[in-house]
């Protein structure tokens, strides 16, 4: 590879710090919230889960949702027809092009950020990052704030990698990490050695320490104490937790996820909508592709596509893909010229979303991009639509205002609209 | 906390005199005790709380400002001492505690924001604990933090501007609420909703900050700040859309309190004034050289005569500018707006910069503060017991800004050493009785400092187990990463699919990684503060930095991990479960030397350390069941509540013969500073002897103590 060519990623940011900065010192505060706010609001959800994909580098949009055949543009892969009517996608993806009739996809996603940093910050939180005087809470946050808890297991659940931060939505909204899909959460079990009888003994050793303390002292946050203890021991006995373990799983649905983290992340994720769980965040990186993004494109697909292609069709059986949104972000696409590295480099001005479920119609594109994947043809979406529907899809207002540690009221969505033609 | 031995008062405030007669100890009559007494003799019927017993006082003090429980020994050496000498001498040593400065670099970090991944973070930590542990003056260190400019590893201060990316408005925020507890940063895009600040005063203060630029340098590989002719911050707002806007002059917005710029300055200006002419000619005295400090390099950093301004085009950087950076003169001449502001903030007559400070303090160190919260001074938010903040923050201009003056004043107060209040109280009640000053709040301990008590309580720094008692077999899945050829569909294995790129800053060893089992969430790693400082000081041009020296993105590397740079080839991979023997035998460091803030599901995040990024946000101490699941079943606690062979507990129990009550004594002794009960000893007697091994049952024993209410919370 070329020695040069790495800085080119944070050569653009060099350039957008200098355009910013040049804007001086109105660029924070600027952001104005559309006031054309959705009318009501009020209305039935569609949905009750999200599976949020999150695909970490910038993900090409040319070399999965939105080829360009015959185009200088196209690359090296081909597109393939899908069981959806007319709509074609990479041929990366050959297990889910049959389940494509579930799917949707927005190929005319109008970013605004070329930069990891920013454009991260604007997909998960809807939000611009201003300065750092505020941290606007990632959507699974705000869906955990929003929406009451069902069953035993945390309302939001991250696999394979942080979340975003709950920001002024507090530590309750924080996401529960889950680092190894497929592996029980030693956290969920009495420490390795401690049999149950033996544990509950100690359980109860404890109980009696804690009410002597609470007896003499009767403050409200040692009370608050014995009751977390009481919600996490009540975890660790639900039979909901099986969802983390595989082992009752057969080798074949394994296999046909994948035995990869993020096949495994997927498979996590089925499991836990399944149990109640509200927003499960699965996480992959690698899509940074400056240099070689052909080979780098093949091998995401020959991972992604078995994960998501089973997940969409198990969850579909089961008849539950009614009630869970799956949704695939990314920073931004990846520039339609091929640069001399065979690489793609950061590409804003239009990219595209993976969507499935949840009332999402399946078998339709909204928008399109032109013909050289550049810029939006028509039906341009804004970041904050995409948040704005997820709401929408979960019954959310996405104009509830919060108070943040300032007390300044701030939208749980920053503006957006909710793409009613994905609702059909 | 013991139980039964606190006696409580209610009625009259003249009580409270009493309560200092039934203590062992009397306390030395402070000034402070004194004008809260005055403050509460119009309150009848306020609660009281005695103040505190000795084993409690050592217990509190040791973790106040050591940021861990005391140990054995040091209980068995406290009890040694004549009971009137005991509390006075054990705040003198712990001030001279070589802990103390991590435990306070914690509060600083706090105040600061200072994050370790942030630009120039990691040598601003390292910065700010050397600080600490040299001494150096408050204002000292926040005209520095202030002023400072240029590259993170020559002049370290600079991660608080480069912290905030050198943006004006972001600063002028900043340094108001950080330094001076106003919260002036509303009025950034709107007169203040709630408060009598308006934009216009606000954009006076951003303009101190208007002529500092952040510059990425991608040939030197480092981010740094430098001064620029061009007022960046102009009137009127961008958002107003105006036709023409003019650059805003600097106006320090608060009020210095010079009704008194007569001849006489007041008592505190006047004893501070005499301290740093006397440290001056001691200074001058002294034949020591300096030149291997920070301080004279920070020193050497003032503006420099005749030094041209130089222009940066920051987007066509080129070679030349690269050179330049060589010129330490210009690039560390200090900011001259911000030279300035920074004498204004820190300004014996600024009486917020001095409050704002010692409300802090006060709140960590007595549970409430005067004003909450700490960082809203406002004429609609009056402080309670007004008379004793101005006290104590006269005291500390007084004494040179001197911390460690600061918590030797606070904890020699009766206000800090009372006790809590007794169940049965309403809530109206317990706040009356804790803005009063007559009792203190429960408070937990701050994240780090549980932290390192399991680990201290448990012997987890030392050695516990000899080699091989712990031997055993696990299997671990592990990526097995091959490149295939994309013509052939050939596979080649390579080394390793592990991410590149250790951390210059680590020092020192990831202990319990090999083993962990899937406990992903409580190492602890680490950094040598002084590594980092001392790598800062030797550091050449254009040598890789420690403040940014990613030629990649993260981003970056992780793609090119796909393809491993070679465009016929496309990785695999694939897992295998591999059985391993290893010798489980984890120790632990301090987390106060980790860097920070950890991920944000760490140990140390999930009870509560902040993100640190964004303004007025505090630590959090709400219970949750994420905490409890860290505490109930992980690693740290498991480890530390099992007796290893090579403890002082092990001789107690093993054996035909055990002490049990000894070694009762001594769980107790260790874990809560205290004696158990008689209920206590009867029921733990029943605990040590029900697993059948009195080893066993001692370590349920520890189990439950250390994952007890009063573990946590600071007697």
């Amino acid at each position: 590879m070329s020695k040069s060519k790495p800085m080119a990623c944070e050569g653009y940011r060099l350039t957008r710090r200098t355009m910013l900065g040049g804007m001086g010192a109105s660029l924070l505060g600027m952001h104005v919230g559309k006031l054309a706010a959705l009318a009501g609001t009020a209305h039935p959800a569609t949905a009750e889960h999200v599976i949020l994909f999150w695909c970490g580098g910038g993900m090409s949009h040319i070399d999965t949702w939105d080829p360009k055949p015959g185009r200088p543009t196209a690359g090296e892969f081909n597109p393939i027809k899908t069981s959806a009517d007319g709509v074609q996608i990479s041929e990366i993806f050959p297990k889910l092009a049959r389940q494509m009739h579930h799917c949707a996809l927005i190929r005319s996603i109008a970013g605004q950020n070329g930069d990891h940093g920013r454009a991260t910050y604007q997909l998960q939180t809807s939000y611009q990052q201003g300065s750092t005087l505020l941290i606007h809470p990632g959507l699974g946050s705000v869906v955990a704030h929003e929406c009451d808890r069902i069953g035993d297991l945390p309302a939001y659940i991250t696999i394979n990698g942080n979340a975003p931060r709950a920001g002024y939505l507090g530590q309750r909204c924080e996401a529960y990490f889950v680092g190894r899909p497929g592996v029980p959460d030693p956290y969920l079990a009495f420490p390795e050695g401690i049999q149950k009888t033996r544990g509950n003994k100690r359980l109860e050793i404890l109980a009696k320490m804690n009410r002597r303390t609470e007896q003499q002292f009767g403050a409200e946050k040692l009370r608050a104490g014995s009751t977390a203890v009481e919600e996490a021991v009540n975890l660790m006995r639900s039979p909901a937790l099986k969802a983390f373990e595989f082992d009752d799983i057969p080798a074949e649905t394994i296999a046909r996820y994948g035995d990869t983290d993020f096949g495994r992340g997927a498979l996590l994720a089925r499991r836990l909508v399944e149990n109640g769980v509200r927003f499960v965040q699965v996480n992959r990186g690698g899509y940074d592709t400056h240099t070689n993004n052909f080979p780098a494109m093949e091998t995401h697909g020959e991972i992604m596509d078995p994960a998501l292609a089973s997940l969409v069709e198990d969850l579909a059986a089961s008849g539950r893909l009614d009630k869970t949104l799956i949704i695939m972000l990314s920073e931004f696409g990846r520039t339609p010229n091929i640069n001399k590295d065979a690489g793609r480099d950061h590409h804003a001005k239009v990219f595209s979303c993976f969507m499935a479920g949840g009332g999402v119609k399946g078998g339709q594109v909204v928008g399109s991009s032109d013909e050289d994947g550049y810029s939006p043809k028509d039906r341009p979406v804004k970041v904050p639509d995409l948040h704005a529907s997820v709401c929408h899809a979960l019954g959310i207002d996405p104009n509830k205002e919060v108070d943040t540690p300032l007390d300044r009221p701030m939208k749980l969505v920053d503006g957006g609209t909710p793409v009613q033609e994905l609702f059909g | 906390m013991s139980a039964g031995k606190t006696r409580f008062v209610a009625g009259p405030i003249a009580a409270m005199l009493l309560t200092a007669v039934l203590t062992p100890w009397t306390l030395a009559d402070s000034p402070v005790d004194r004008l809260i007494a005055q403050d509460n003799a119009d309150k009848t019927d306020v609660t009281v709380a005695p103040v505190i017993d000795d084993m409690a006082f050592l217990r509190r003090a040791t973790l106040d400002l050591i940021g861990r429980i005391p140990t054995s020994q040091e209980v068995n050496a406290y009890l040694a001492m004549p009971s009137g000498e005991r509390r006075g001498k054990t705040v003198d040593r712990l001030l001279n505690d070589p802990r103390f400065a991590d435990r306070w670099t914690v509060f600083f970090a706090d105040m600061l924001r200072i994050r370790s991944n942030a630009d120039g973070g990691t040598a601003e930590l390292a910065y700010v604990n050397k600080a600490i542990a040299d001494g150096k003056p408050y204002d000292e260190l926040a005209r520095e933090l202030i002023s400072a400019n240029g590259r993170a590893n020559k002049a370290p201060a600079v991660g608080f501007i480069l912290g905030d990316n050198a943006d004006p408005m972001a600063l002028a925020g900043n340094v108001s609420q950080t330094f001076m507890g106003i919260r002036i940063a509303c009025a950034q895009c709107h007169d203040h909703p709630f408060d009598d600040w308006e934009q216009k005063q606000f954009y006076g203060l951003a303009a101190y900050f208007g002529k500092t630029r952040r510059v990425e340098s991608e040939l030197a590989k480092t981010v740094y700040t430098t001064e620029t002719r061009e007022q960046r911050v102009q009137w009127p707002p961008e958002r107003q859309k105006p036709k023409t806007r003019e650059p805003v002059a600097p106006v320090f917005p608060f009020r210095l309190e010079d009704n008194y710029t007569g001849d006489k300055p007041p008592s505190h200006i006047a004893r501070l004034i005499a301290l740093r002419a006397k440290q001056e000619r001691d200074r001058l005295a002294s034949t020591k050289s300096k030149t291997d400090s920070l301080d004279a390099l920070i020193d050497s950093a003032e503006p420099t005569l005749g030094s041209k301004p130089k222009t940066l085009d920051v987007a066509g950087e080129s070679r030349q500018e690269a050179r330049a950076l060589n010129v330490e003169g210009d690039l560390y001449k200090a900011s001259e707006l911000r030279s300035e502001l920074a004498r204004l903030v820190t300004d014996p007559r600024n009486r917020y910069f001095s409050r704002s400070f010692v409300n802090r303090m006060w709140k960590e160190l007595v549970g409430t503060g005067f004003i909450e919260p700490v960082d809203d001074f406002s004429d609609y938010n009056k402080p309670v017991h007004p008379k004793v903040m101005d006290w104590l923050a006269d005291e500390f201009v007084a004494s040179g800004y001197d911390l460690r003056s600061l918590i030797r004043t606070i904890t020699a107060t009766q206000a800090y050493q009372r006790g809590h209040l007794p169940a049965g109280l309403t809530e109206a009640k317990r706040r009356e009785a804790h803005m009063a000053f007559t009792a203190t709040p429960l408070r937990r301990m701050v994240s780090e400092v549980l932290y390192d008590c399991v680990v201290v309580a448990g012997h987890l720094e030392e050695q516990k187990w000899p080699a091989g008692a712990n031997l055993k077999t696990i299997t671990q899945r592990v990526r097995m990463v091959e490149m295939i050829d994309r013509t052939t569909g050939e596979a080649t294995k390579v080394a390793s699919g592990g991410p590149a790129g250790a951390n210059l800053a680590m020092a020192g060893k990831p202990k319990m990684m090999a083993v962990s089992g899937g406990y992903d969430l409580e190492s602890s790693i680490e950094v040598d503060f002084n590594a980092v400082l001392k790598k800062a000081m030797e550091a050449d041009d254009g040598a890789p930095m420690l403040d940014k020296m990613k030629a990649m993105s993260p981003e970056q590397m992780e793609a090119m991990q796909m393809t491993g740079g070679d465009p016929t080839k496309r990785r695999r991979v694939t897992y295998k479960d591999v059985s391993i023997e290893v010798d489980d035998n984890p120790q632990y460091t301090s987390a106060m030397r980790m860097a920070t803030p950890a991920q944000p599901s760490h140990f140390l995040r999930i009870f509560g350390q902040p993100a640190r990024d964004q303004l007025g946000e505090k630590r959090e101490y709400a219970p949750s069941m994420r905490q409890e699941l860290l505490m109930l079943n992980g690693k740290l606690t498991h480890e530390a509540s099992r007796v290893g062979i090579l403890e002082p507990m092990y001789k107690l129990l093993d054996g035909p013969k055990p002490k049990v009550d000894d070694a009762i004594r001594l769980a107790y002794r260790e874990i809560l500073t205290r004696e158990p009960s008689e209920s206590e000893m009867s029921d733990a007697r029943e605990i040590v002897a029900g697993e059948g091994k009195p080893l066993e049952g001692m370590a349920d024993l520890r189990w439950a103590l250390l994952n007890c209410h009063e573990f946590r919370y600071i007697p």
